[in-house]
């Protein structure tokens, strides 16, 4: 072990803490609920302390040498500090917010036990510094954050909890895959070394190899498509704690591991940026249609953050792209400073909207639009908060997400330009290392043309993010209820939520509008302090986020919502009911769904079957033959059963035997006489029965034996023969 | 010479003494007492023979002479030697041995004539000591007929009908392919260096004898790999596993899973790597048909588990697969990939005999043998299924548990290898099967734990076994985790055996 302890006590703490939580919780329920609230608190304090004091020294690195075969080795800097701070953060915040939603749950000691074990690997997945930990963390995390999905334990949630696992057991074995493929030709999974080493390796067929397989276990975990489907399904049936760290945090670990492969690994290389950037764009675009559709409250979320991450994808893509060469390289921080900040104020908008859903879900115990419509109404914090949240993320000026966006909107406008002035092939022309097709490919989506396309896709998933978030908004907070009474009880409920739940929201709520008022004074500096694994080297040109042309993609993101809002969500996504009332209905027909159209049929029928059938066919083979065998070379008769009465050897010790049973009974045992089941006869003519059957058997066996030592010999013999 | 004889000879013996005695000596006067004293003394036995074990290695080192005990012929000597590699095989029997043994104090509780049991457990202990100090191919094929025949009334011990069938099945499997070693022993011994076969690190092949005899050396190396590996429970010949480990009490599963297809890897490293050698085995059609055949029973062991619907017999299948996953790593001739089977040899014995003892504990406290019957087992038996879970995630290759290193290694060394498509298909294989192998142990946990909302906690009876039962478990578990976070000192050891057998 060398180095600074600090990184490895901060992801150990929790991991021991939770031990001790669960043997607490066996006795005391209260007192549990207390010490992971205040392991929650300290951790983060901890982070904050490790973010003001030890920026200066420049990280603090510890290896623990040889722990499970090449070492655990964590850093503490920029990046590592700021997503260990937010995790730390967002665990705080839902640990407050626990103790009321899951007073009344079941199994609540394993709950905390792998709420705490989950942070713990979180934080080593962000504050690793070599990939060997990170996977290390990561399937750890996979694992131990299942428990949380599965935790209703009702049938939709084990089907959505299966669902999670397999795709994180699958994920994990191609990452693995990819982590083979990548040491065997770099020598080396430490981060700060890929970078260098991957420049100068030859073997660009094998980096793209483990980089492919590497996106496939990291997107699977963020939610790219097309490994998307066990977002929409987990997030419903998840309690709501967790589901915000599901969407808020554990996705962001993918993001993490992508951007560690897309700025080592890929560093200045645009076909890799213009594949990232194609998953990224059907992301955001399918996820925020998704989201549209949806008439689920947590569903909708869930859609929601598929899409944002998608955003964010967009935004590695175009870092990967500007990386490039040429005059793009003096670009490139936009994008990187607009990923990095999409992907904190994701989490922090993610965490307030998931706990305001958590509170409808702990008072009405439902998430269909039709039945928590108008719950927000006279709930003025609820009210509040939530309209953080959905300003935050539908991107409206002087929030949060409208900076970051911005951001990501003028790289790709960026791009755009510089494909204008030159043919994008002369500016990342260097960097095509790759096949003609590959090129191609690179080239084709670099185009001017297709940039344009690009951009207006996210102006538009844009809007569909503000339409959605303003069905949800109206929905809870103006509509009322088509249940007159319904509506009154949702009016009469007062303490909706108690006080810690209240802090954790609204305290998580405060941050949005703050980060978004100040954006050179915050945002700018978040942006700063964590582009340290990102490899950009100019600094950036500071962005007016308030000047025309950055609030001209805001409104018109806003206004192309606002028309879908009116467009399609009133009037396509909407019925009116006998009643006069107008319902919110699903429009997405049944059989639209990748999981259960698709891969469910052919990973758990088809390929078993037909792999099943072949594996059958395998395994008897031997089998058979001697069966074969034995009914036509070593033909059997049937074993011979004889009737019960035995033979006349077995009738006279029978006979023998009753007799001296009678005379005992007469004589010896008069007062208490033995009556028997069988009499000896039939008893020794069964046992004899038996013996000869197994008797047969065996010899049967034996003679099959010796037949085979007999083919031995003759070989031998023969080669004896052959050889003189 | 005692310090190697005596961890045989000792527990045969005793095994052959408790066979022997009358069932009342072990009551010790006191009526009903048999079963006590039976397992006091056989116990004790263990003990003595583990520390015996302890003393031959500590007064002995890899680099000893080899002790010859007497000659069979003229010239074939039985001799014992205690090299690295055996020790390694050493320490692991010992291990499992004594905690299944331990774990079979209560289990065969259930079951009748408990003396024959406890007396072939001890013999067959015994001989398998022989086996890691066998030091010529003659003394090792001694030891390992021998093993096969006193392991077979533990097969057989239930005698209900199937579990007759099931011995005789595993007794011929085995005859068959020790009649091939013995064709091999009687062919190979012309074209050694010296006529004694001993085992040689990186072979013993004298090259100018087998100069013009190379098709029929070679076929006499498959034949003897073929024939080894029918413990191991490679296809073609695999079958007597399926039928032998549900048979077989649950501590005789155990230790079939955990030792005696162990034995056949050591048959197979003896072969491979100490007589032809691999300058002289590598890259020939040998090497390429054992491959194809590893990989096919790889993936063919974990299907079948996936599909398999009995406990026991699930993991039947996966020692099938598992197994081969060691056979796949020897046959790649490779530092590498030998590191990581013979690492995977070590894992998988504690992993296996952990996953069998948790069978059996569920078998034994509800009489459940199917997968379907076992929804809230975890709730009922919850540090039963806890040490299940562990071992599952090692054989899954969950990091930080053991198999993931063994399956690092092998990998590696796969990738490694010169003929890509063997290579990377290599690779795919191991990945797939690693799905499979989350197929087929995860759902029983999840069932056993996630009970679904409607489940009747007030009906809940706990139904944790007995300490004897729950601490081999226990002790099982820990060593899988620790193993895999802590490998180093053991990766060595191996990468050192592996760099001298393939200079």
């Amino acid at each position: 072990m060398v180095g600074n302890p600090i990184p490895a006590i901060l992801i150990f703490y929790p991991m021991f803490a939770a031990v001790a939580v669960y043997l607490i919780g066996r006795d005391n329920k209260k007192i549990r609920d207390y010490i992971v609230q205040l392991v929650g608190v300290t951790e983060f304090l901890a982070f904050v302390i490790v973010a003001v004091c030890f920026q200066e020294t420049g990280g603090l690195s510890f290896a623990w040498n040889g722990f499970a075969g090449l070492g655990m080795h964590v850093t503490l800097d920029g990046f590592r500090v700021l997503y260990g701070l937010i995790a730390a953060l967002m665990w705080m915040m839902t640990a407050l917010f626990s103790g009321e939603y899951f007073a009344h749950y079941r199994n609540r000691n394993r709950y905390y036990f792998f709420y705490l074990m989950t942070l713990g690997a979180t934080v080593g997945v962000f504050l690793s510094s070599d990939l060997y930990t990170t996977f290390l963390f990561f399937e750890i995390m996979s694992f131990t954050s299942y428990v949380w999905v599965a935790h209703d334990e009702k049938p939709e949630s084990l089907r959505a909890a299966a669902t999670y696992l397999a795709v994180a057991v699958i994920g994990g074995l191609v990452m693995l895959m990819g982590l083979f493929l990548l040491y065997r030709t770099v020598g080396t999974l430490d981060m700060a070394s890929l970078y260098e080493v991957c420049a100068a390796c030859e073997d660009k067929r094998m980096l793209y190899a483990a980089g492919i397989c590497l996106l496939f276990g990291f997107g699977a975990k963020a939610g790219a498509f097309p490994l998307h489907i066990w977002l929409p399904k987990a997030h419903p049936v998840a309690p709501a704690p967790a589901s915000a760290l599901l969407s808020g945090i554990l996705t962001k670990s993918g993001i993490f591991g992508i951007l560690v492969v897309s700025c080592n690994v890929f560093s200045r290389n645009a076909t890799w940026g213009a594949l990232i950037l194609t998953l990224g764009v059907i992301t955001m675009v399918a996820g925020a249609v998704l989201a549209l559709l949806s008439v689920d409250l947590k569903r909708t979320l869930a859609c929601s953050s598929m899409s944002q991450i998608g955003f964010i994808l967009v935004g590695v893509g175009m870092l990967c792209i500007l990386n490039g060469g040429g005059n793009g390289v003096l670009h490139a921080e936009i994008a990187a400073r607009g990923t990095l900040l999409h992907m904190v104020n994701h989490s922090l908008i993610k965490l307030v909207l998931f706990m305001a859903a958590g509170v409808v879900f702990m008072n009405v115990h439902k998430l269909n639009l039709n039945d928590i419509r108008g719950f927000g109404r006279k709930k003025p914090l609820l009210h509040l908060a939530f309209l953080s949240g959905a300003l935050g993320i539908a991107g409206v000026p002087l929030f949060n997400g409208y900076i970051s966006k911005t951001l990501l909107h003028e790289s790709i406008v960026m791009a755009k330009e510089l494909a204008l002035h030159a043919p994008v092939a002369n500016w990342v022309g260097a960097a095509f290392p790759f096949g003609y097709e590959w090129n191609a490919f690179a080239r084709f989506v670099t185009s001017p043309r297709v940039l344009e396309i690009v951009e207006w896709l996210f102006l538009i998933s844009g809007g569909l993010t503000a339409a959605y978030m303003l069905k949800l908004y109206i929905c809870l907070f103006w509509e009322k209820n088509k249940d007159a009474e319904e509506q009154a009880r949702f009016d009469g409920m007062k303490a909706y939520m108690n006080k810690k739940s209240a802090f954790a929201i609204v305290g998580s709520a405060v941050l949005l509008p703050v980060m978004g008022l100040f954006p050179y004074l915050i945002t700018d500096r978040i942006g700063v302090f964590g582009e340290n694994i990102l490899h950009v080297e100019t600094a950036c040109e500071t962005v007016s986020y308030f000047g025309l042309e950055s609030l001209k993609g805001g409104l018109i993101s806003l206004a192309i919502g606002i028309v879908l809002y009116f467009g399609v969500v009133r009037t396509f996504l909407m019925k009116d009911e006998k009643s006069g009332e107008q319902l919110y209905i699903n429009r997405l027909p049944k059989w639209f769904d990748l999981e259960n159209g698709v891969y469910r049929p052919v990973l758990l029928k088809g390929i078993p079957a037909v792999l099943g059938f072949l594996c059958r066919i395998l395994d008897t083979l031997t089998d058979g033959i001697l069966i074969v065998l034995r009914k036509t070379i070593f033909r059997e008769s049937p074993i011979p059963h004889e009737r019960e009465q035995g033979t006349i050897f077995t009738d006279m010790a029978g006979s023998v035997g009753d007799f001296f049973h009678r005379l005992l009974n007469r004589t010896i045992r008069r007062k208490h006489p033995k009556t028997l089941a069988r009499s000896y006869r039939q008893v020794i003519a069964l046992k004899r029965e038996e013996f000869r059957e197994n008797n047969v058997l065996i010899a049967r066996s034996l003679s099959f034996g010796l037949l085979l030592f007999c083919a031995g010999f003759l070989f031998t013999v023969i080669y004896l023969l052959f050889r003189a | 010479m005692s310090n190697l004889l005596l961890p045989i000879l000792f527990p045969i013996a005793a095994g052959i003494a408790i066979l022997a005695l009358p069932k009342k000596v072990f009551a010790f006067g006191r009526s009903g007492g048999e079963r006590r004293g039976l397992c006091i003394i056989t116990g004790g036995f263990f003990v003595v023979t583990a520390l015996l074990m302890v003393m031959a290695l500590l007064t002995t080192t890899p680099k000893d002479m080899p002790q010859i005990a007497f000659f069979l012929t003229r010239k074939l000597p039985i001799q014992f030697g205690f090299d690295a590699l055996g020790r390694v095989f050493a320490v692991m029997i010992s291990a499992v041995m004594l905690l299944a043994g331990c774990f079979s104090f209560v289990y065969m509780k259930h079951e009748h004539r408990e003396k024959r049991y406890y007396g072939f457990y001890l013999i067959v202990y015994g001989m398998l000591n022989g086996l890691c100090f066998a030091d010529n191919l003659v003394t090792f094929y001694l030891f390992y007929e021998l093993m096969t025949i006193t392991s077979m009334p533990l097969v057989l011990h239930t005698q209900t009908k199937e579990a007759i069938l099931a011995g005789l099945k595993y007794l011929f499997y085995s005859f068959c392919g020790a009649y091939m070693v013995l064709f091999g022993l009687f062919c190979l011994s012309r074209f050694c260096l010296s006529n004694t076969l001993t085992f040689g690190a990186g072979g013993i092949l004298d090259a100018a004898l087998v100069e013009g005899h190379e098709t029929l050396v070679l076929v006499t190396a498959f034949l003897m790999i073929l024939g080894f590996s029918v413990k191991a429970g490679m296809f073609p010949l695999h079958a007597w596993l399926t039928k032998a480990h549900p048979a077989a009490p649950a501590p005789v599963s155990a230790v079939l899973s955990g030792i005696v297809v162990k034995a056949g890897v050591l048959g197979v490293i003896r072969v491979v790597y100490y007589l032809f050698g691999t300058q002289f085995l590598a890259g020939t059609w040998v090497q390429y048909t054992w491959l194809v055949l590893s990989l096919i029973t790889i993936l063919m062991g974990s299907m079948m588990a996936y599909l398999e619907k009995g406990l026991k017999k699930r993991l039947a299948y996966s020692t099938i697969s598992q197994a081969s996953y060691i056979l796949f790593g020897l046959a790649l001739m490779q530092q590498t990939a030998f590191t990581g089977a013979v690492l995977h040899t070590v894992f998988h014995a504690f992993i296996k005999t952990a996953l069998f003892l948790a069978a059996g504990a569920v078998i034994y406290q509800t009489g459940k043998k199917n997968v379907s019957e076992l929804s809230g087992i975890g709730k009922e038996m919850p540090i039963v299924m806890w040490c299940y879970t562990i071992a599952s995630l090692g054989l899954i290759g969950i990091p930080p548990a053991s198999g993931f290193i063994s399956k690092w290694y092998l990998a590696l060394g796969s990738l490694d290898f010169g003929v890509r498509a063997f290579a990377y298909t290599g690779v795919i294989v191991l990945l797939v099967s690693a799905l499979l192998t989350a197929g087929y142990l995860l759902p029983i946990t999840i069932r056993g734990f996630f009970v679904g909302e409607d489940y009747d906690y007030q009906a809940l009876k706990k139904k944790e076994p007995s300490k004897l039962m729950t601490i081999p478990l226990i002790l099982l578990a820990a060593v899988t985790l620790l193993l895999g976070m802590f490998p180093n000192g053991l990766i060595s050891y191996i990468g050192d055996i592996a760099a001298a057998i393939m200079r």
